[in-house]
């Protein structure tokens, strides 16, 4: 495998940043992904936590018990290994949006700019498979990838100061899911009805960087319907 | 267990921090000031992660409904038992119906509160520390009650001595070069460090300076950021992160305060001036 444009850094004294100065795309996440996911099988004992971006990850370990230098090292060997990933399977999740105009109040305004029917932009956007390419900006906010060309469209100027929980948003070629109550400067085209992260579970968030999502319109009926049965919804999925 | 009379400005419960989960975007969180926060459990032969009460600036009033030893550490909210001023960085011995009463913080920004076996609050994703969306509550408010176990009476005797843990209020505030160090130009890479910045608008999330350090870095892809990393803005606001920050973000990472600093740093309240200075040990 060709990893010649990785890049360790030492950030602070108990985290390593390593940098791809690759093109991103969805294959560099996956080598990233994969690379994670091989660091937190090979280097548990030391590991605290790994957190992944769309071209780096910060490696952050005890540092009582290996020095950055001695990581580095045992990073850069595991690296250019031969050491395996336990496969793991990968599912495609599928997420109910109601695109009711009431729900995506930024719909007819893209459509304008864009200069796309509010219908084609629903048929694209829930037809589109998208990656998970990273989590942040709030507990469990996913932010998925890539947008067809037609829906890429620049945040708000000004940030709403309250998108509701289950919000769908646009942001260039990204589409991002709020999982609970926020400000934000995405351009939002409907809302979900499910509950995207709690906190009472062992695993928290029902996705994970590497996953893969599509959306399934559905009417504002259907929505208040799953509405109420919200804390029981089981994400459905499909495994590939 | 506690009863909060009066709740003081900004109270909350905090440990360690919470590991684990910053990869779907929950905050490490945690004691602001660790090395006070550890020193208020060693104190007490707590492990050093135990929960404390974090106070900011006006700390709260107290009573206690069970006997206890307690801790008091950071900076000095002139702390009094009944009418009573007791000492900070010792044990304590709280007696049931006690009231322990904090004023305002003269000589630093927070003060924690060290309870003999540590406070017994719901733990979430491994940790106690206090977050808006991750725990019930964001802060203590008047009549809440917080628990303490109870069957952990007498302190360890410890044999340590705490002087190398007390924090250095006056010592530098040290930072590596961040990864988009050098994306500055020489000048302002000047300004950094022969300039003196003052501290603006604080909370658990960051610390803002008043001065602008001119930006002509294009933004940075969304990377994975660290409490006390030093984010510069497109408009030039220099941004110390602290442990509530979000995990990533997309702004330029020009330094990265060292732990000690960060510790320091979160002890100073606005308006106080600050020197960086080039930690160069990595």
């Amino acid at each position: 495998m060709k990893r010649n444009n990785i890049f360790f850094k030492v950030f602070n004294e108990e985290s390593i940043l390593i940098h791809w100065n690759d093109q991103v795309n969805l294959k560099l996440i996956d080598t990233i992904i994969s690379y994670q996911k091989l660091i937190e099988q090979e280097l548990s004992e030391v590991l605290i936590e790994c957190v992944q971006s769309i071209n780096s990850m910060m490696v952050i370990y005890d540092p009582n018990k290996i020095n950055s230098e001695d990581l580095v090292n045992t990073l850069q060997k595991l690296n250019s290994s031969d050491v395996k990933v336990a496969k793991s399977e990968k599912k495609i999740w599928k997420i109910p949006v109601c695109y009711d105009l009431s729900f995506g109040i930024d719909l007819e305004d893209m459509s304008t700019l864009n200069s796309i029917s509010v219908d084609e932009i629903i048929k694209i956007h829930s037809s589109t498979t998208y990656s998970v390419l990273s989590m942040g900006f709030l507990p469990g906010f996913l932010y998925l990838g890539v947008n067809d060309k037609k829906l890429y469209c620049e945040r708000k100027d000004k940030p709403e100061l309250n998108i509701k929980s289950g919000s769908i948003g646009i942001a260039r070629d990204q589409t991002g899911i709020y999982p609970q109550d926020s400000p934000g400067g995405w351009k939002i085209i409907g809302r979900s009805p499910i509950s995207f992260f709690n906190v009472n579970d062992k695993s928290p968030c029902f996705s994970k960087p590497g996953d893969k999502i599509k959306f399934q319109s559905i009417s504002f009926s259907e929505f208040n319907k799953i509405e109420k049965r919200k804390n029981s919804y089981k994400i459905k999925y499909e495994v590939v | 267990m506690i009863k909060v009379l009066k709740e003081g400005l900004f109270s909350t419960i905090q440990d360690s921090g919470r590991f684990g989960y910053k990869n779907i975007g929950v905050p490490v969180s945690g004691a602001m000031d660790q090395t006070s926060a550890k020193l208020a459990n060693l104190i007490l032969g707590n492990d050093e992660s135990a929960a404390v009460l974090e106070m900011t600036l006006l700390g709260p009033t107290l009573e206690f409904l069970n006997d206890i030893y307690i801790s008091i550490t950071g900076a000095d909210m002139n702390p009094m038992v009944n009418k009573k001023k007791v000492l900070l960085n010792e044990t304590l011995l709280i007696k049931k119906g006690d009231i322990l009463y904090l004023a305002n913080s003269s000589n630093g920004m927070r003060t924690y509160l060290g309870i003999r076996g540590g406070l017994n609050s719901e733990k979430i994703l491994g940790s106690k520390s206090f977050y808006k969306g991750i725990t019930k509550k964001e802060k203590l408010i008047k009549n809440d009650q917080i628990e303490f176990d109870l069957s952990i009476s007498s302190p360890k005797k410890i044999n340590q001595n705490f002087n190398d843990i007390k924090i250095n209020r006056n010592s530098k505030i040290k930072v590596f070069k961040g990864p988009e160090f050098g994306c500055l130009d020489p000048i302002s890479q000047d300004i950094i460090f022969n300039n003196e910045f003052t501290i603006g608008v604080n909370n658990r999330m960051a610390y803002n300076l008043v001065e602008i350090i001119e930006n002509k870095i294009p933004s940075i892809v969304s990377s994975p950021l660290m409490p006390g990393t030093i984010q510069l803005t497109p408009s030039g606001r220099v941004i110390i992160l602290c442990r509530d920050c979000q995990t990533t973000g997309g702004y330029p990472r020009i330094l990265q305060l060292d732990k000690n600093s960060l510790d320091c740093l979160s002890q100073k309240v606005t308006g106080k001036k600050i020197n960086f200075h080039l930690n160069e040990s990595l």
